[in-house]
Order: structure tokens, then C-alpha cells, then sequence
């Protein structure tokens, strides 16, 4: 889980924890006991989440061993102890804010004691990562065993062969129908062959004001203004671009009032998430798995009318936005001005709602809800070249950007039995069911990404809110369970196409270029980079990765 | 030393008494080394292309042959040339450094321009001969960014004529004179991706600003800085021009203290002004501290990136991009070698262009009359 979120506990949860606590250490479980490891799995999934206690500082590099030590059943189930000795493993990964690869040296440190091998750590700065890895793979030196990667990534590496299969003893000991369905294949796979240990969940939710949509004054000039529907919380973005005009120059509470925020500049190709935020709705159709690019050709949809419309409600809602909107990116959307009171909706990823009670510089704590993305009245058939009213409704279609974290082992080390077995057995262990529950609701850098992970009498039971965090991951296993959510290409070079986009987008938004003209310059582009990267392998791997 | 002069007349004569066996030894081991490293680079090359099935994983040996190679030249000009062999080892190590570390990195990079390289291609590198060139020559975001650029370098002028007139005010009798000079430097000593991060995204913050706030109490509604064009591109320079002036500053005060002051004196007991002092005295006596403050600055300027990477990625619409950030997006965003080295090294040609002919135009203010 975010940092943010797990220091948002509540002086009553700690005590609720601690009460929790006292019991586990009745029972000989709290305060570094001999570690039992034939816990039921209920018991022990109580009893991790007891350590180091909720409210009780972060947890250190003792509590992550001691984490890593109860969860080494499912290990000892599959591996004889010092089976592994002699056999030395690298594993690359992130080290951002003290997590990731930091949390995962303790989390393995009893997995190394108990098995005998060794584990070489590989620490790269997020915005090294992808230079480092295309780099390894272009030049053929791939000096690691096993990595900590995004899917989006994958088809860099599975793509080109260069991961290793999962063998179906990993698949049994990590329990993999337990992942939220869009976690499950074709994410993770390719060719039909499993290679992802996921460990992390993505996508963007939907953040709003609940006291800006509770507010009665508000109501009424809405319905003074002629606005269709009842004042609340949008339902499409047909609404949220309704509201957004609307509350230009509106106050509440003596602060000025704005609608949707627009990230306008570019983030290093993360940017355009926000742009396929807007737009899924309006281009992902429920009966075409493909949104972002036709899956037969490679050609673009990017300036098909549905992405057109998107990219035109950015250009119709800026001048109701902040001043600052074109120099504002993500970043500045998320933290500098939607935790600051600035905007009422926003799309993003589960960050934010982990911020609202939590970061120094929110104010909105109590005042916000969340939910999926906004749908819309009506989508756009690429196959047909019409717009099509749904019978059931608004079309849904969640954005399921960047599909969060997974590990993977390379294939190299498969000439060699043994450490192909090592490396998976490590990471079976950083990606088993009870340790992720706990890696999910401590400070990882991970969000949920299992049904399990969405049991609220659990997290209640460790010392949450309930109201905040039933509300919470409501909106996260909503959109992970959409049927119709917008799956991100998992395709090679699949930044190099947003960081693309980002920068004509960049020319739209500041009034240099039309909407279509924009989307058209985009999609030749993309066009241009598709033939670069090879169109033929772009068509078999975005296939393979939409699982058509 | 194990040689000596016999008969007085120079190294040459020194040279003369390196014993046949010791000139052939050295002859060898150069011979040898040479034919080494040929046959590694040779069968390496041959290898790499699929031509050959014997070579090394990578091009690393290639790099250990090189090494080798160095120290047996200059092992074997010892040997072969004796003292004159001594001699060339004073300029010959750095020589085969910036070979290696300058030059052949330089010719490389035309390789790689002259490829369709993109890390994450399915097929790797090609030749693609003048092709990333054209697409060059057709992309509106370089010549936009080299417009910028020339709007960059011109705010040196202004740059210059402030950092004069801090470097003169510094040059006076003021009081606590040292204090500011130190003060005056500190910019300078700072980070620009610092400076990005303090002034461009937190003094200058839209909301919470200091900055911003300042101007809203002088009257500005939305003190938006970086959202404007023209606005944004002057508030980068401003930025930039903060880091840089103490730099400027401190060449030129170094130029004034060691200007004569009796010829100042002199004007004075004429009856010159003061700024007739300045104007016909000193500022042409600083003309060659002057423009070589100010073609040094442009060399930095040409490379402006960091502030710009930091605070606006470019933005709004392209109005505050620089070349380097350009590139800078080219290779790590898009992972495309071969088109970002193509952008570098014409990049580089029109620097060096730009840069001789300023140096050529400039040359006669550079030196200052006896």
C-alpha cells in the first residue's frame, strides 16, 4: 500500500490495533516469539498485519523480516531447506521512498536463510528504470535473474523471449485465481504462456468533492441555470464537463470553485493516462477489446472521433480551469491542487485518495468520495464509424493504466535447473497471497490487486476507518473488475508512443493545433513509430496482449 | 633517464645512441601491440556482423586491447626513440585519452546518426544513410527549439551588461564589499535543477508562491508565469540568467581589478565624468575580458536543458523547449538513438559553426593593445 495511506490511521484505530495486538500477544505472536509459520490462514493473515501494529511508526527492516519469515510456509511447502545453497541471484528493482526493492531485502531475508541462496540487489531510481532496462536488452546484457517490472513493459521482455515461464508449481503457491480479473490473462502472459507474478494492482479512479456535490446553494443555482439532472456527484463526462463550465466563478466557503482538472503538461509519457482517462468511455467499446489502436493493422485510433472528443473537452473545459492549467502536469493536479481545495474531480490513481487524510498540505479530509471513471452517454463503434447508445446505460470503461507491478524471472536462468527454481521460489514468496495482504496495507509502494485484498472487516480488524476504506477500495475493485475496462497495450515502445502524443498534445492545449489536427499529427506519428519498431511484431504482440 | 648527450647538440643527437636491439625491441613491441589490437577490432567487427563465428559477447575486449595497446606505445617509443620517446610521453597519454574518450565517441556518434536505432526495435540497428537527417530538416520541434535557442542566447547580452554593472558596483569602495561578493556567487554555486525546483515550481507556484503572491498584491490577478508563451520563455531566462550572471559577474570584476588605475586617475585630473570615464576608458580597455565572458557564456547557453527539463518540460506548446531538452526527450523517452544522435551532432556542427565565426568576428576585440 502508499505510504500515505497507511499513516492515515486514526488514533482510535491504534488503539482498536493495539487492543488487536494485546490479544496476538496473549498467544505468543507479537514481540518477536519463535516465529509459528503453521498458522491457519486466517490467524496468520491477523496476526502480519499486527506488525509492527498500526499507528505504531512504519514499519523498519526488523518488521519486514519478521513479515517475511511468517509468511515462509508456502515456501517450505515447495522447498527443502538450503536446497538453494551456493546459487546467487540478482534481482533489479525500484528504490523509491525507501520501498520497493528496500522492503522486498528484508521481506526475503528469512526465504534466503531457510533456502541457502544468495540475493544480489540491483536498485534503480524510477526514472532510471526504463532507460537501464531497454538498455540491458538492446545490448544484449541482461545481468539480472529476476526483476520487479510493469506489464506495460512486458512486451520488451516476454515479448522477446526473455523471461522465463512460470512453472505451474508457482502458479498453485501464489494462489493466481485470486487476482482481481483484470490481473489475470492476458495481463501477465503472452502466447499463452504465464510469466507475470503480480504484486501490485493499477488503474485510475474517479476523486471528487462530496461537500461541493452535497451543497444545497450549489444545487439550487444549478437548477437555477437551466442544468440537466439533479445536482451531484457525475455519473458521465458529459456531466463533468457540464459541471466544470458551471462552477467557474463559483464560491463555497469563500473559495473559488473549479470543476475537472486537466493535466496539460508532459510527465514523461505518464500524461497521456489522463488523456485515455477522458477518452475510454468514448472509445473503449464494450464489444471490441481494442481502444488505442486497430489491432489487425497497428493503425491508430487516437484521432478517431472518439479520442477527438476527448481531447476537445480538455480544449472546452481549460478555460474553466485554473490559470496555471497548461503548466500544471499530474503531479501538480494531484498534490498541489486537489489535496489543496483546488478543483472538484479529478482522475487518478489510488494515490490520491490515500493522500486526503494523510498529506500536510490536504484540506479536503471529509470531503471527498470516489469512485470508477465517468462513463458515457454514448461510444464510439470503431468497427462501424458510429456512436452507439448502450440499452444497459452509459458506457464504463475504467482505465486500467500501467496495470501496476509484477515480478518476473529472466529467462537465462533456465539453463540451470536450480536456480530456475530459486529464482522462481523467490518470487512466489515476495508475491504470495498472505504477504501480500500485508505488503497492501503497510507502506510498499503496492496497492490491492486480489479479492482478498478486498475483505474491509479485515483492514477494519488491522485498525482502519471503515467508511474511508470500504469507500475507498470500493472504487479500486470496481474498476479492477469492470468487464469493460480499458486494458493498456502491452506493447514494446509503448512510452515512446505516449511521450509522442504528450508533446503534440502539449501544442493542442496551448492553442497551436485543432483537436483533429492534433489527433491527426499524433496518429502519424505513431504511425511513423510503429514502422520504426517493426509493424509486424507490433500486430502480433498487441494482439497477444489483448489476448485476441 | 638512461641516455646522454655526447655531443651537445640536442635530443635528436641523444636519440642517436639508443642501441640497435632496444630500437628493434621497441619497433617490435609497438608492431606487435598494433597487429593485436587490429586482429580484436577486426575479428570483433567481423563477428558482430554475422560474418564470423568466433568473438567476444561484447565489444569490451575491444576496450582492454586499446588499453594495452597505449602502454605498449609508449613503452615502445621509449624503447625505439629513447629520450625523445621520454619526451612524448609528456602530450602522448592525453592524446590517447581524448582518442579515446573525445574523438573516436565524436565519429562514433555519426555512425549511430546514419542509424535507424530505437532501443526497443524489434530489428536493432540499421543503416539508414540521411534519412533521420531529413526527418530533421521536416521536424517543426528542433527548428521551434533552435528558435528558442536564439532567444536564449540573445538574453546574454542583457545577462552580460547587468553582470557589468554588479561586477563595477563590486569593484567599488562599499562597504562590506566581501560579503557581497560571496552573496553575489551564491546563485551560481547552486544546482540549476535546484534552482528549478525551488524558484520555478515552488516560488513561482501558481497558488502558494511567494512569488506569485507578491504579484497578486501588486495587482496581478492570476500571476500565471509559466502558462503564456512569451511569459514563459522570459521567466525561464530570468531563471537562468540568476544562476549565470555571477559567473559573468566574476570575469569581469577579475578584468576590472587588474585594469590600471592610474589611467582612470588620469581621465579624472583631465576632467572626464563619470560615465565619460567608463564609457571611453574602461569599457573599451574590458572589451577583451568582455567578449571573452560573453562567448563563454553563449557555449554555456547553448546548452540550457535542466531549468527548462525541470520547470516546464518545454511548455506551453513548445515555447520554452531547448534543443538539449529536446534531445533529452528523444533519447530517454522515446529510447531513440539514432534520430536523438542525429539532432546532437548537427547540433554540435552548427555550434562549432556559430562559435568560429563569433570567435573569428570577435577576435580583434579580444586582444587588448599595448
Amino acid at each position: 500500500m502508499k505510504l500515505e495511506l497507511y499513516n492515515m490511521l486514526s488514533r482510535r484505530t491504534v488503539l482498536k490495533g493495539a487492543a488487536a495486538a494485546s490479544a496476538l500477544a496473549a498467544t505468543g505472536t507479537i514481540g518477536m516469539p519463535p516465529v509459528r509459520t503453521a498458522f491457519a490462514a486466517s490467524d496468520l493473515r491477523a496476526a502480519i498485519l499486527q506488525v509492527p501494529g498500526v499507528g505504531k511508526g512504519e514499519p523498519t527492516d526488523a518488521e519486514w523480516q519478521k513479515v517475511g519469515e511468517m509468511c515462509l510456509g508456502p515456501t517450505k511447502e515447495n522447498v527443502k531447506e538450503g536446497e538453494f545453497k551456493g546459487v546467487e541471484l540478482s534481482f533489479m528493482g525500484l528504490n523509491n521512498q525507501n520501498v520497493h526493492n528496500v522492503l522486498f531485502r528484508g521481506l526475503s531475508k528469512a526465504w534466503a536463510d531457510y533456502t541457502g541462496a544468495t540475493i544480489n540487489w540491483i536498485d534503480l531510481a524510477q526514472a532510471d528504470y526504463n532507460a537501464r532496462l531497454q538498455q540491458s536488452i538492446a545490448t544484449g546484457t541482461v545481468d539480472f535473474d529476476v526483476i520487479e517490472m510493469g506489464a506495460p513493459f512486458e512486451g520488451d521482455v516476454c515479448g522477446k523471449g526473455l523471461a522465463s515461464v512460470m512453472p505451474d508449481w508457482v502458479a498453485k503457491q501464489i494462489d493466481m485465481d485470486d487476482y482481481v480479473g483484470y490481473l489475470k490473462a492476458p495481463v501477465g502472459t503472452w502466447d499463452g504462456k504465464t510469466y507475470r507474478i503480480s504484486c501490485d494492482g493499477d488503474c485510475h479512479n474517479f476523486n471528487y468533492r462530496s461537500d461541493v456535490f452535497a451543497d444545497a446553494g450549489l444545487a439550487g443555482e444549478w437548477k437555477a441555470a437551466g442544468g440537466a439532472g439533479e445536482w451531484g456527484p457525475p455519473k458521465t463526462w458529459q456531466q463533468v464537463n457540464a459541471y466544470t463550465k458551471f462552477l467557474k466563478g463559483k464560491q463555497l466557503d469563500g473559495q473559488d470553485l473549479y470543476g475537472y482538472l486537466d493535466p496539460c503538461k508532459g510527465w514523461g509519457g505518464f500524461g497521456f493516462y489522463f488523456l485515455g482517462s477522458r477518452a475510454t468511455a468514448y472509445a473503449k467499446h464494450p464489444d471490441d477489446k481494442a481502444f488505442l489502436f486497430d489491432p489487425d493493422t497497428m493503425k491508430p485510433r487516437v484521432n478517431n472521433p472518439a479520442w477527438v472528443r476527448a481531447i476537445q473537452d480538455v480544449l472546452d473545459s481549460l478555460p474553466s480551469e485554473p490559470a496555471d492549467q497548461l503548466n500544471a502536469d499530474p503531479g501538480t493536479t494531484g498534490f498541489q491542487q486537489f489535496l489543496a481545495g483546488t478543483g472538484t474531480m479529478l482522475s487518478w490513481w489510488g494515490d490520491i485518495g490515500s493522500n486526503v487524510n494523510t498529506s500536510d498540505s490536504s484540506v479536503i479530509q471529509g470531503k471527498t468520495a470516489f469512485d470508477i471513471l465517468p462513463g458515457s452517454d454514448d461510444v464510439y463503434n470503431s468497427k462501424t464509424g458510429a456512436w452507439d447508445k448502450l440499452a444497459s446505460g452509459p458506457n464504463y470503461a475504467p482505465n486500467m493504466a500501467y496495470i501496476g507491478w509484477g515480478i518476473y524471472v529472466m529467462a537465462r536462468v533456465d539453463a540451470d535447473p536450480v536456480k530456475q527454481k530459486a529464482a522462481w521460489s523467490l518470487a512466489a514468496h515476495l508475491g504470495g497471497k498472505d504477504i501480500s495482504l500485508w505488503m497492501a496495507a503497510y507502506p510498499s509502494g503496492f496497492q490491492p490487486y486480489r479479492q482478498s485484498h478486498f475483505d474491509v472487516k479485515e483492514w477494519v480488524g488491522a485498525g482502519y476507518d471503515e467508511t474511508f476504506i470500504a469507500s475507498y477500495l470500493k472504487s479500486e475493485a470496481d474498476s479492477y473488475n469492470h468487464p469493460n475496462a480499458a486494458i493498456e497495450p502491452r506493447i514494446p515502445g509503448i512510452f515512446q508512443y505516449y511521450s509522442e502524443a504528450e508533446d503534440i498534445l502539449a501544442n493542442i492545449y496551448a492553442g497551436k493545433m485543432k483537436a483533429q489536427e492534433g489527433a491527426d499529427a499524433i496518429a502519424a506519428a505513431w504511425e511513423k513509430r510503429t514502422d520504426q519498431l517493426g509493424r509486424e511484431t507490433q500486430i502480433k504482440l498487441y494482439k497477444a496482449s489483448l489476448g485476441l | 633517464m638512461t641516455t646522454q648527450a655526447i655531443d651537445g647538440t640536442g635530443h635528436d643527437a641523444v636519440s642517436a645512441v639508443v642501441s640497435p636491439e632496444r630500437r628493434r625491441l621497441g619497433s617490435l613491441l609497438i608492431r606487435s601491440a598494433t597487429l593485436l589490437l587490429a586482429l580484436i577490432t577486426i575479428g570483433q567487427t567481423l563477428y558482430a556482423y554475422g560474418i564470423t563465428s568466433i568473438g567476444f559477447a561484447n565489444w569490451m575486449p575491444i576496450l582492454v586491447a586499446y588499453v594495452l595497446w597505449s602502454a605498449a606505445l609508449c613503452v615502445g617509443l621509449i624503447l625505439r626513440d629513447g629520450e625523445a620517446g621520454w619526451r612524448a610521453l609528456f602530450v602522448l597519454p592525453a592524446i590517447l585519452f581524448t582518442v579515446a574518450l573525445v574523438i573516436f565517441p565524436t565519429f562514433f556518434g555519426l555512425f549511430i546518426a546514419f542509424s535507424d536505432w530505437n532501443l526497443q526495435s524489434a530489428g536493432g540497428r540499421s543503416f539508414n544513410g540521411l534519412d533521420n537527417f531529413y526527418q530533421l530538416i521536416a521536424d517543426e520541434y528542433f527548428w521551434n527549439a533552435l528558435l528558442n535557442m536564439v532567444f536564449y542566447v540573445a538574453t546574454v547580452l542583457v545577462q552580460y551588461a547587468i553582470a557589468f554593472g554588479l561586477a563595477l558596483l563590486l569593484n567599488a569602495d562599499i562597504k562590506a564589499q566581501k560579503f557581497f561578493r560571496v552573496a553575489f556567487l551564491l546563485p551560481f554555486m547552486l544546482s540549476p535543477v535546484a534552482v528549478s525546483w525551488m524558484i520555478g515550481k515552488s516560488m513561482l507556484e501558481f497558488r502558494f508562491g511567494p512569488v506569485t503572491n507578491l504579484l497578486r498584491f501588486f495587482g496581478w490577478e492570476n500571476p500565471s508565469l509559466l502558462t503564456t508563451p512569451w511569459l514563459a520563455k522570459s521567466t525561464i531566462a530570468l531563471m537562468d540568467a540568476w544562476v549565470w550572471i555571477p559567473f559573468m559577474m566574476i570575469l569581469i570584476l577579475a578584468g576590472l581589478q587588474a585594469l590600471s588605475k592610474e589611467v582612470q586617475e588620469a581621465a579624472k585630473v583631465d576632467g572626464a565624468t563619470g560615465w565619460q570615464g567608463f564609457w571611453e576608458i574602461t569599457f573599451p580597455l574590458m572589451l577583451p575580458v568582455s567578449v571573452t565572458t560573453v562567448v563563454l557564456r553563449i557555449i554555456f547557453q547553448l546548452k540550457l536543458a535542466d531549468i527548462v527539463i525541470n520547470t516546464t518540460a518545454g511548455g506551453p506548446g513548445g515555447a520554452t523547449d531547448t534543443i538539449s531538452s529536446y534531445i533529452f526527450r528523444v533519447y530517454k523517452d522515446r529510447s531513440n538513438v539514432g534520430y536523438g544522435t542525429m539532432i546532437a551532432e548537427v547540433y554540435l556542427i552548427l555550434i562549432i559553426i556559430f562559435v568560429a565565426l563569433l570567435l573569428k568576428f570577435t577576435s580583434k576585440y579580444m586582444q587588448r593593445d599595448a
